[in-house]
């Protein structure tokens, strides 16, 4: 057990780096006009957004995240706080699993992502994440 | 406590996931219509040695009648240092023709639609290991549902008969990356409304400025729910500082898509430089309402004189 923690670590402090660097988030005023790519990626953010709401009605997801103790209502706001970056990922990674794996695919994205915020002391789902702070 | 278990099995599915297998000959790929097999005419260059990327791009231009042959293209996207073609070059250089690159969605179903309407599909493959990789271009200009082959001009050959589990195989290697190369305003029988306007955006971002236009002009009445075209059409026209035109095309957005808040922002822009300072005020206010503290408060300083006729403005009710 105690190599698997050490491990999962890691690879949390990982994911901490990676999404940090995919959620360099501007929230300066908008100078000059808008660009066409730039609505384009928040429709698309949009679009992504309603897909994963849309797994979280299915039974055998809510199920799941019954059976590991999450909360649903808290999933739907990590979804609405979730960058374009990281629903474009998300829905990447969903489009490349194989018919039928979609569901156990999508939880693993959940997991990862609240193990994240796990670390940052936002959550407190797993036990066997120490908060940095 | 009880989670790991379940992270690690999903991991483990998610780590296996890529090892997919071959999946069926798609039904829509005809056979009971009498026709069984469908082979595009398309000029073919072979290619030199290590040149597939040049060879496989000439192909996909000339067939859309651009005059280019392989020979070329070398200088644009080979690279003599890797002895090969990045993919992301030979996207460049079709915009750099004026050509809209369409990817596809990673479906064999997709290629053989595509096929079914005349468009060769450029395809690419590693021919290697995932861990000592071969790439490869080449375009998809057939098949035959009673064989299960593709039809491919790939390498020195002219339309290579490949068994659909070789091409899969070799193809999902290469993460299943398929695209279309087309005229600005004609459409891919398999175009969904955003990726093909993210490909007429990118258009945009890379200079070409007319393409871009006409790929938007062609999506106002193909997809009307959607307020990229109108508003890249107002952008490119603002970006060539043809002010009123460009002002023209944003009140067009707004009227169809009111709850656009950079529309509005944008329009506040075209009409400060069209003359109409009070309007574009307002329209900025709308804009700022819709996403409040969004959008910068400095507007360019309006000309002296305009003949524009300044339009109301009036935001939209927010509930």
């Amino acid at each position: 057990m105690h190599s698997i923690r050490t491990y999962l670590r890691q690879i949390s402090l990982f994911m901490i780096l990676a999404m940090g660097l995919a959620t360099t988030w501007s929230t300066t005023a908008v100078a000059g006009v808008v660009g066409t790519g730039d609505v384009l990626t928040e429709q698309r953010a949009e679009v992504d957004r309603q897909s994963l709401m849309s797994m979280l009605e299915r039974d055998e997801v809510k199920e799941a995240l019954s059976t590991m103790g999450v909360d649903q209502s808290e999933v739907e706001n990590r979804i609405q706080s979730l960058t374009p970056s990281e629903l474009a990922d998300f829905n990447e990674q969903l489009a490349e699993a194989p018919v039928g794996q979609d569901v156990v695919g999508i939880i693993v994205l959940f997991l990862l992502v609240f193990i994240v915020t796990d670390l940052l002391c936002a959550t407190n789902i797993f036990s066997f994440i120490n908060c940095i702070r | 406590m009880i989670a790991l278990p379940r992270v690690l099995a999903g991991t483990l599915v998610a780590l296996f996931a890529g090892c997919a297998s071959v999946p069926p000959w798609p039904e829509t790929a005809g056979g009971d219509a009498g026709e069984p097999l469908v082979q595009l005419d398309v000029p073919f260059f072979p290619q030199e040695r290590y040149q597939c990327g040049p060879a496989a791009l000439a192909t996909m231009l000339a067939s859309q009648d651009i005059a280019v042959t392989a020979d070329d293209l070398v200088p644009r996207v080979y690279l003599p240092e890797r002895e090969g073609s990045l993919k992301v070059e030979l996207v460049a250089a079709a915009r750099q023709y004026g050509m809209l690159v369409y990817p596809l969605d990673r479906k064999l179903a997709d290629i053989v639609a595509e096929v079914d309407a005349g468009h060769p599909v450029l395809v690419m493959q590693n021919l290697g290991f995932d861990w000592f990789p071969q790439w490869h271009f080449a375009v998809v200009v057939g098949y035959d549902p009673t064989e299960e082959d593709l039809i491919l001009h790939t390498d020195t050959r002219r339309a290579n008969r490949q068994p659909l589990s070789v091409f899969y195989r070799t193809w999902e290697r290469a993460e299943r990356w398929a695209a279309v190369i087309l005229p600005p305003g004609d459409f891919p029988a398999t175009a969904q409304a955003l990726p093909y306007l993210e490909a007429a955006s990118d258009l945009e971002l890379t200079g070409q400025q007319a393409a871009a236009f006409a790929a938007y002009q062609a999506s106002v009445s193909r997809w009307p729910d959607e307020p990229a075209p109108k508003l890249g059409m107002g952008n490119i026209a603002y970006s060539q500082e043809r002010w009123t035109e460009a002002a023209g095309y944003y009140l067009e957005t707004v009227a169809s898509f009111p709850g656009l808040a950079p529309g509005w922002n944008n329009l506040a822009h075209a009409l400060a430089r069209s003359g109409c300072a009070s309007q574009s005020a307002e329209a900025l206010a709308c804009a700022n309402r819709l996403k409040p503290d969004t959008f910068a408060s400095d507007l360019p300083t309006p000309p002296e004189n305009s003949d524009f006729v300044c339009p109301t403005i009036q935001c939209p009710a927010i509930d």
